[in-house]
């Protein structure tokens, strides 16, 4: 854990801070190209039919209409992100047949101003032929319900089934057995900055595309796919993004829309999304219903797990299948058992898709899994916290056909917890309407599983040094506001030895960065960028050490370090130079070449599920008003293990960000729907919690160092969002005797829970 | 409905433009004076990021005809520093504090700081946070935010003034 | 979402001006001052005129005034913001400073005025329930002459006021309150904090020398077509001692007045629940107040 403490681990602050408080840093939207035309789409107005015909006449009269395309323009073929199971791409970029909800994207026109864009959107006829349609997944999977796609019987797209040890037997020995059912509901990812993109036509029939995106080489290639134009005729720059958080990280209608437009008329096409796009028809959080059956013994060990999960997925795969495939994963983590079965389905419904969002099927997973652990522990007559202890994993153990969790700083975290909240004296003193909760969690730094079916590593940095002590740094990463591009930055510094200001950054540009990285999600980016930029590193630093030993005569059992710009002798730091000239004289050697190495990331041998994994538990602190039934959420308590943080301040925004849509999860968002139309489509009625409603939160970190991170890092993103929902449930619970299944946790059901409601 | 011209200055600068009734001020900012720190996050007057000063008060873009804000002083995020290595108080406490994570409702948070550092240099973290009830933020939970604008207020109070 | 309709702006600059544009275009006319209400309103489609004249340029609008004798004057144009932080109006009408402070956000109540809050005549508007539990009335001015409207007879339904087209409301004139009074305003929504309200209540409370009731208002937010008295209740509470017991039973009476719908923002039967829990606590901060236990 030889690293340098100025750098690793400090609170450096972003390096494109300035940029953003000044109002310089560019955003899509705020682009213009010289004859931009702009963009608007027609959505289906049903929910579920038949497309007979679409009558884009009026709309092409309107004048300054530059382009009116419908599904039966373009190339026809379906795309999705699961590229490794293709007959999992299900969608169209505009819709051929059918429409399968209110949203579809049906056609799509650019003109010469927005206002003109509009019209002539809303001018287009479409003739429909109305279908039944299907909103819960009950409803879906009963007998007779109407299918939305002819290719999946029953409604549902994907299986996944788990299964090991001894289930019936374990359950049968069981001194005590409990099931549940649960049922969560889908919430907006709400990134302040709806999403944007602009394609502009380049020589060759290719393209440039500017996107809000948080992963541009999903885009590059789904956007060629559906183009049906070669991949490397398509470069996507990600200019910076407003949040993301699971909502941008696959291809996008307007994205192929405005390259489509751009292409026949030769012009660059803008398309911006208003909010009320964003909430009506955008990407969302998966509903879930979930049964979970347990058996312990009688003081609480807890044996096997039965546990099935059915995603109410919307009209179209999007990442549906990966958050089926993760919930199995997350309901086997945290504690160890012998014996666990998991069937989970993923079902289609007329609603707008859901797809990945922060935790990706873990916020879900955790509510039961967390919830059931806390009522198991009461009739038990164990301490919540003891009875975690009692299961929690440690480092070394092994989830089988997953992972050997390699870190694990999960007791630590339940010890700290229990301590900073004062838990142990507060559980004791029950005061009406106050209580005390915990939830814990554990998630992915990154996932192994190659849906996406990449033929390149998952992760790539090209460095370059020059003899002016610089650098260069070239990745595909993607900074969304999480923080990539200092924390990054800050891994090269570190490892090659320079100030972080010596570090120029080109990134997400798949035209000028190393194929490839798989972009913005699963809590990816520090870890598997990370390494990939020291491999790179690394390699820069074996072509600069010669030059030492050459010029100073070294020994050949000498050790090179690279330290605050020099590069210098371990035994003798006085033998030394500077990084700049070290690189000029590596130069001179090299006739003309530059000096620029690559450096690669793809987990190998760290099982199907992730090569590292976060621990924490959380407590939260309540006052509910019992006639109102408001719940104020009072303070929360966090210990984590996201392994050596890189950047401190970095990971307490992630997890002070985490516990204000943690709060909104289980509190008071929700989409309010009435077939299949979403009626609160504004921030007026989409409660997201303003910073008045903000807890104050005490923040411990439990340090454990990860052997596969760089310097020992692992993820701090998207494992924090997902506590809060059950450590708030239980804590209501203590405060009220009402005990949550559902969320959210309206001041409705709160009142309807204690009785003083019907 | 024809065009009108009206005359805007912003940031101390004087402009002329011919706009539409309808058209918003945070569009003339953004679209015909190329002003684009003025972000449009629900153009629904929720958010918070298209928050500017009209004569010293915060208000939405997005809701202002900009017609109406013909002959006012207006100040957007980009006229908030006095040079462009000269940061304002509040967007140095904004940077060095970690309140800026994606930077999309930054600009507005700023101006919804300033407006009530100029009423009130000396708030309390929960008037801090009364003060930004009309800016949403889906990064930070707002902690670092009010951090930073309590520090800033601490170094803008005249000397015996601050905490 | 749709495009913004045609409209042609005026901007006068004295109220003779403004209430000859109102009059010649009566056909087809929206006032505006901050634009909070109209500009999304009209954004969506909901609002539609072929005129707008903004009330932001005559003079003489904005004041705010108080008198012992003659009570409060908000004029047309006064902003939410100078309202909830004008002194006389903290001391003395309580109930509608809190409305003012926490209604909407800071931008809009920069933007917005309460003229324009009434004129709205949301069912939820926040300042329309502590008005109505003071008696205030409007003033409304048209080319030909004013008249005074109370404003428990101005809403006539929801975004439907008995004010004409050519008609602007020039000032709220708004009681004193009497000796050993009280009155607040609370209001619940599920964002806990900034929120528009999906209840609210409203009541000022006046007691003799005995504690007993000489004189009382309640009025009762987003629970009907228009905001709502609660006469029912008012009556059961005259000439009482507003006991525990009463106070309850007078919340029940606010609940049969209660005229809920389910909607996004609440269910109806959380409303009533809601007008009941509110009602009883707003009657006794009132009473607290007029007794003198409470500091405002």
């Amino acid at each position: 854990m030889n690293h340098n403490p100025k750098i690793i681990g400090a609170s450096i602050p972003r390096l494109d801070g300035k940029d953003k408080v000044t109002g310089r840093a560019l955003y899509t939207d705020d682009l213009k190209f010289p004859g931009m035309l702009y963009g608007a789409l027609h959505r289906s107005r049903l929910p579920h039919a038949r497309i007979k015909k679409v009558d884009t006449s009026a709309a092409k009269k309107i004048k300054g209409v530059k382009d009116v395309v419908t599904g039966a323009d373009t190339p026809q073929i379906k795309y999705g992100n699961w590229r490794l199971v293709p007959g999992s791409q299900d969608e169209l970029p505009l819709a051929v047949d059918k429409v399968r909800f209110i949203g579809d994207e049906i056609a799509a026109v650019c003109a010469v101003d927005r206002e003109t864009a509009i019209k002539a959107a809303e001018a287009i006829e479409v003739e429909y032929e109305e279908l039944p349609a299907i909103y819960s997944v009950e409803e879906a999977t009963a007998e007779g319900a109407p299918l939305l796609h002819d290719e999946s019987p029953g409604n549902v797209s994907l299986t996944r089934e788990i299964s090991y040890g001894d289930l019936e037997g374990l359950l049968a020995q069981a001194d005590y057995v409990r099931e549940d059912f649960f049922k969560v509901h889908a919430v907006s990812h709400a990134y302040l900055e709806p999403c944007s993109s602009i394609a502009v036509p380049e020589e060759g029939g290719r393209v440039t595309l500017y996107t809000s995106t948080q992963t541009p080489y999903i885009v590059q290639c789904l956007l060629a796919s559906t183009l049906d134009i070669p991949e490397n005729h398509v470069r996507v720059v990600k200019t910076q993004v407003g949040g993301g958080f699971g909502g941008k990280m696959e291809m996008r209608p307007w994205e192929f829309a405005a390259a489509f437009m751009a292409l026949r008329t030769g012009r660059p096409v803008k398309f911006t999304l208003t909010r009320s796009d964003e909430l009506a028809f955008g990407r969302r959080r998966h509903p879930m219903s979930i049964r979970s059956k347990v058996g312990f013994t009688k003081d609480g060990k807890l044996l096997a797990k039965d546990f099935e999960v059915m995603l109410d997925g919307g009209a179209y795969n999007a990442m549906g299948p990966t958050a089926t495939f993760l919930c199995g994963t997350f309901g086997n983590m945290l504690y160890n058992f012998q014996a666990y079965r998991y069937r989970g389905r993923h079902v289609y419904t007329n609603k707008p898709p859901a797809s990945a969002m922060r935790g990706f099927g873990a916020p879900q997973a955790a509510f039961a899994q967390e919830s059931q652990m806390n009522m198991a522990a009461e009739e038990l007559g164990i301490d919540p916290i003891d009875l975690r202890l009692i299961n929690a994993m440690e480092t070394g153990d092994v989830i089988p056909d997953v992972a050997t969790i390699s870190s694990c700083g999960f007791k630590e975290s339940l010890e700290k917890v229990r301590q900073v909240s004062g838990w142990d004296a507060k559980r004791k003193e029950k005061k009406p309407g106050v209580g005390l909760g915990i939830g814990c969690f554990s998630f992915i730094s990154g996932g192994v599983f190659n849906w996406f079916n990449t033929k390149y590593n998952f992760a790539a940095a090209e460095v370059t040094v020059y003899p002016d002590g610089t650098a260069q740094l070239n990745t595909m990463a993607c900074d969304i506001g999480q923080g990539p591009d200092t924390v990054l930055r800050q891994i090269l510094a570190a490892e090659l030895g320079i100030g972080i200001e010596k570090i120029r950054l080109v990134s997400m540009d798949t035209a000028l960065t190393p194929k490839a990285d798989l972009g913005t999600w699963g809590s990816r980016v520090t870890l598997m960028n990370g390494n990939a930029i020291i491999d790179a590193a690394k390699k820069i630093k074996d072509m600069l050490k010669p030059v030492l030993f050459d010029h100073l005569d070294l020994n050949q059992i000498h050790e090179i370090a690279f330290e605050d710009d020099r590069v210098l002798v371990k035994a003798n730091p006085k033998k030394s130079m500077s990084f700049g000239e070290c690189v000029y004289h590596a130069l001179r050697g090299r006739r003309g070449e530059p000096l620029t190495a690559r450096g690669y990331y793809t987990p190998r041998d760290k099982g199907l599920v992730s090569p590292a994994f976060s621990f924490g538990a959380q407590v939260a602190e309540v006052a509910v008003d019992q006639d109102t039934g408001l719940v104020t959420v009072t303070n929360t308590y966090t210990a984590h293990d996201c392994g050596v943080a890189i950047n401190k301040m970095a990971v307490e925004g992630q997890l002070e960000g985490a516990i204000q849509m943690g709060l909104g999860y289980t509190l008071s968002e929700a989409f309010v729907m009435e077939q299949g139309r979403t009626l609160n489509t504004s921030f007026l009625d989409y409660k997201m919690p303003a910073a008045e409603d903000m807890p104050p939160s005490t923040y411990v970190e439990v340090e454990t160092y990860e052997p596969e991170g760089p310097f020992g890092a692992k993820e701090a993103g998207e494992g924090l969002a997902i506590p809060t929902a059950p450590a708030i449930a239980d804590a209501v619970y203590q405060a009220t005797g009402f005990r949550a299944l559902e969320l959210p946790i309206t001041p409705e059901k709160v009142l309807k829970g204690i009785g003083r409601l019907k | 409905m024809a065009k009108e011209i009206i005359e805007l200055i912003v940031n101390g600068d004087r402009y002329e433009v011919a706009v539409e009734p309808w058209r918003t001020l945070a569009e003339v900012l953004r679209e015909d004076l190329n002003l684009t720190g003025t972000k449009i996050g629900c153009n629904q007057g929720d958010c918070g990021a298209c928050t500017v000063l009209m004569e010293g008060r915060s208000v939405s873009s997005c809701l202002t005809l900009a017609a109406e804000a013909h002959q006012r002083e207006i100040v957007t995020i980009e006229g908030l520093a006095q040079g462009p290595e000269d940061l304002h108080p509040l967007q140095e406490a904004f940077v060095e504090h970690g309140a800026v994570q994606c930077g999309y409702c930054t600009p507005g948070m700023i101006l919804s700081a300033k407006h009530l550092l100029d009423h009130n240099p000396t708030p309390s973290e929960q008037e801090i946070r009364q003060g930004l009830s009309g800016n949403l933020c889906r990064c930070t939970g707002y902690s670092k935010i009010v951090e930073a604008i309590g520090a800033a207020a601490a170094k803008m109070a005249p000397a015996g003034e601050g905490e | 979402m749709p495009n913004m309709p045609r409209f042609n702006f005026h901007r006068p600059g004295t109220m003779e001006e403004a209430l000859d544009l109102v009059s010649r275009f009566r056909a087809s006319v929206k006032v505006m001052c901050g634009g909070t209400d109209l500009v999304p309103k009209m954004r969506a489609g909901v609002a539609v005129a072929e005129n707008v004249v903004s009330l932001t340029r005559v003079p003489g609008l904005s004041t705010i005034s108080y008198r012992d004798d003659d009570g409060l004057v908000i004029g047309g144009t006064a902003r939410i913001s100078d309202v909830a932080r004008h002194p006389d109006v903290r001391r003395h009408y309580p109930a509608l400073a809190y409305a003012c402070d926490k209604m909407a956000t800071v931008q809009i109540r920069n933007m917005g005025t309460v003229a324009g809050n009434l004129a709205n005549a949301a069912p939820s508007a926040d300042t329309a329930a502590p008005l109505l539990a003071y008696g205030a009335s409007l003033v409304l001015v048209e080319r030909g002459g004013r008249r005074q409207v109370p404003l428990e007879d101005f809403f006539t339904g929801p975004g439907l006021t008995v004010a004409e087209p050519m008609e602007i409301i020039e000032a709220i004139r708004v009681p004193a309150p009497p000796l050993r009074s009280g009155s607040a305003y609370l209001r619940v929504s599920a964002r806990s904090k900034v929120d528009i309200a999906a209840v609210g209540v409203a009541a000022a409370l006046n007691l003799d020398l005995e504690g007993r009731v000489i004189g009382v208002r309640i009025a009762l937010a987003a629970v009907g077509p228009t905001p709502l008295r609660a006469r029912q209740a008012e009556d059961m509470l005259m000439e009482q001692i507003p006991d525990h017991d009463l106070l309850a039973r007078a919340g029940a009476a606010c609940v049969r007045t209660a005229k809920p719908i389910d909607d996004v923002r609440a269910s109806a039967n959380f409303r009533r629940a809601m007008v009941q829990t509110l009602a009883q606590r707003v009657l006794a901060r009132c009473g607290r107040l007029a007794r003198g236990e409470d500091a405002q």
